[in-house]
């Protein structure tokens, strides 16, 4: 070959790698969105919701809102729940990140922020009206709001109430002695009394939150927050009290490799068809259990009632442990994306959401069309509560969440102890 | 002439530049921070994570695990594809359907083999309901989540799946020794028996030693299967979590992206160097002469 070639080859390769690299880089811009000179904006939405009811009220949310301002086009991607934590963190990191995208608060939405990776939301006093203020301090750092949110979950026991009806349980538990002996019936009419998807770790974890709840006063769980510290001797306790339980057997036989949410043999799914008589969960869980049921209906005798209380805990017995759905804005996403949240906590709008997810509202003239009546129990409680305190693992942060989770299902397991809770979620606080 | 190869090889050696050399640079660069995966890291720490690695007792566990799950897997499936590798090379009647029966689940992928045996030994699945079926009622267990079991039945699943693979390579090997030594063997008086252990074992030895180094890769990495059955958080509780599970589990599922890549390095490390001392001091009889030039 001669030099000439040689040379015109090695042109042809460079100028090749060239093409490819900025062919890249055009399309990080297109995905990105944005405005255009004609006012035309596309926005990028990123939501969770599945097959059904919920996955179509976002369609036509969508579509109302497009027709009040024309020159929007949002584009919707439902992503699957366990899978969405993933793709939005390398999302968010190579700058294609979605416009507007699912956001739960807590430690993940704080580690968002100091990134610069999402925008501060300038509400106006009529969305802070309509989103209430109770919501809006979940997504709030420092006085800056991060995330609109649109639902509230205060958790709490589903049940069926046809079959505590068979097993002779006349009301719902409202300590933990009753509890046991709730549990007892079911056992006795041959039902797996609980369900727990102890598979994923976070259903096995929420009856830890719990516990501590009850066991933990509102000034140590947020002190815990701040240090990350889990010493005060309530975080032991409330691993006893959970120890002591556990060993009842209240919970289905192999539900270390039950899944939550996916098919019939999740703890859902249990729950769909009378298979398990309760389950602890957030105010999703009836979405989810209707669309495992037989004929994909919600389920006509799907009960609600609040965490038991526990005896001698430092917590109030009323405070309600809860998560929040919401949405925030990429840092890049432009103006338009903020009228999109505003229009999501419209009354009306707010009413659409509430049926679809079978949940509740944040708006409280929304909240009028909550008539499902595990979610009036749920409502009714949430009103009460003196405090509610948000899910640890949110709280707390994905590393430390993550391993007060694991440390948890060991403790279900019969493999760790209740002081290794507190030590394992010390210790994750250490690494990076 | 050197043009050529670089033209040809070029875009491979791209390839293996981006989708190799760079992850595994990376996740090197990235175990030096502390980072939770959101924007650059900046929390230089040095050596730390190592630091910690050392010292973690998960870490101390899984490499356990994986340890064991390794001898096993020789053990286990070494002695049982070379006999059925013997056995199949005798002209026994459906000899050919036989082979494809023990290939078959090698052909399946990792995902619907993991996700088949999940639901068949649930306490409620299909296993214990026919051993109630059949009479062996007493011999229902929880096979994937009590500890005593668990790795037992990971093992059970991992032999099943990939013996196939190894009988194949076994028959392959036995094809490549004439017959006219146990022929000749045969007619000096020797017994069957004898001829097996004195001229066929030894003949087959590389491809033993391939096998076996292959099925020691495979076991450091496991992930797919074990992921599936058991997921992140229950696999170490049951005792079967390997090291490639509690790096996914820390950097993925915990946030610690730090922490788990500085977990990914070690893993290289530690099969790099397995692997070169598997070819120092096992395969080098094996590899002498395949190189034929430049040598001296």
């Amino acid at each position: 070959m001669s030099r000439n070639t040689r040379r015109a080859a090695a042109a042809a390769i460079a100028l090749g790698i060239a093409l490819a690299v900025s062919g890249c880089a055009g399309d990080g811009d297109a995905a990105s969105g944005g405005g255009s000179s004609d006012g035309k904006v596309t926005l990028t939405f990123w939501e969770n919701a599945q097959p059904g009811p919920g996955a179509e009220h976002w369609k036509a949310a969508v579509a109302e809102y497009q027709k009040l301002h024309p020159n929007v086009t949002i584009n919707i991607q439902a992503i699957q729940n366990e899978d969405l934590d993933g793709k939005l963190q390398t999302a968010l990191n190579s700058g294609s990140a979605p416009d507007i995208f699912l956001q739960r608060g807590g430690g993940k939405m704080q580690a968002m922020v100091q990134a610069g990776q999402i925008q501060e939301l300038h509400l106006t006093d009529t969305d802070k009206a309509n989103a209430g203020a109770a919501a809006l301090a979940g997504y709030s750092i420092d006085g800056k709001i991060y995330g609109m949110p649109v639902d509230t979950q205060p958790e709490g026991i589903y049940y069926s109430k046809d079959l505590f009806k068979q097993a002779g349980i006349a009301t719902p538990p409202t300590t933990m002695a009753e509890l046991q002996d709730a549990v007892a019936k079911l056992k006795a009419i041959n039902v797996e009394p609980i369900a727990v998807g102890a598979k994923d770790a976070w259903p096995a974890a929420h009856w830890y939150y719990n516990f501590a709840l009850r066991e933990c006063s509102q000034d140590a769980m947020n002190k815990a927050a701040q240090t990350l510290k889990f010493t005060d001797p309530c975080w032991t306790k409330a691993g006893e009290d959970l120890a002591s339980f556990i060993k009842v057997e209240p919970f289905q036989k192999g539900f270390l490799t039950t899944s939550a949410q996916q098919g019939a043999g999740s703890s859902a799914g249990m729950i769909a068809n009378h298979k398990a008589g309760m389950e602890l969960m957030g105010n999703w869980d009836p979405g989810v259990i209707g669309s495992l049921t037989a004929d994909q209906k919600p389920l006509p005798d799907l009960g609600w009632f609040p965490f038991p209380a526990v005896p001698g805990g430092q917590g109030d017995p009323a405070a309600i442990m809860g998560g929040l759905d919401g949405f925030s804005l990429s840092k890049k996403a432009p103006k338009e994306a903020l009228g999109f949240l505003q229009f999501l906590v419209t009354s009306e709008e707010q009413k659409a959401y509430s049926k679809a997810f079978f949940t509740i509202p944040v708006n409280k003239e929304a909240q009028s069309v909550v008539t499902d009546d595990y979610n009036v129990s749920a409502l009714q409680a949430f009103n009460k509560a003196p405090y509610s305190m948000m899910f640890l693992d949110t709280l707390y942060g994905q590393n430390v969440g993550n391993a007060m989770n694991t440390s948890v299902v060991n403790l279900f397991a019969g493999k760790g102890s209740a002081a290794d809770i507190a030590k394992d979620t010390n210790a994750a606080a250490a690494k990076g | 002439m050197r043009f050529e190869i670089a033209v040809l090889s070029g875009p491979a050696i791209l390839m293996f530049l981006a989708f190799v050399i760079f992850p595994v640079a990376l996740a090197a660069f990235y175990g030096f921070y502390r980072w939770h995966g959101y924007g650059a890291p900046t929390d230089w720490v040095g050596l730390n994570n190592y630091k910690l690695i050392l010292t973690d007792p998960a870490f101390q566990q899984v490499l356990w695990h994986t340890g064991l799950i390794l001898v096993l897997s020789l053990v286990i499936q070494g002695p049982l594809a070379v006999g059925l590798a013997l056995l199949l090379n005798q002209k026994i009647r459906g000899r050919s359907v036989i082979r494809i029966l023990i290939f078959v689940p090698y052909v399946i992928s990792e995902v619907i083999v993991g996700t088949a045996w999940s639901l068949m030994l649930q306490t409620n699945g299909a296993v214990n309901d026919l051993l109630g079926h059949v009479g062996l009622g007493f011999l229902k267990a929880d096979w994937l989540s009590d500890p005593k079991l668990a790795l037992w039945t990971l093992m059970g699943i991992i032999s099943w799946k990939y013996i196939g693979f190894a009988v194949i390579l076994m028959l392959a090997g036995l094809q490549s020794i004439p017959d006219e030594l146990s022929e000749a063997a045969q007619i000096d008086g020797a017994s069957y028996w004898q001829i097996q252990r004195r001229i066929t074992l030894p003949l087959l030895g590389p491809t033993i030693r391939i096998w076996a180094f292959l099925s020691i890769i495979g076991s450091l990495q496991l992930f797919d299967l074990v992921y599936i059955i058991w997921g992140p958080y229950v696999a170490g509780t049951a005792g079967t979590s390997t090291m490639a599970i509690y790096m996914v589990a820390q950097g993925r599922n915990a946030g610690n992206y730090g922490y788990g890549s500085a977990i990914a390095v070690v893993m290289f490390l530690i099969s790099l160097v397995v692997a070169l001392i598997y070819q120092r001091f096992v395969l080098r009889r094996d590899l002498q002469g395949a190189v034929t030039e430049g040598a001296s």
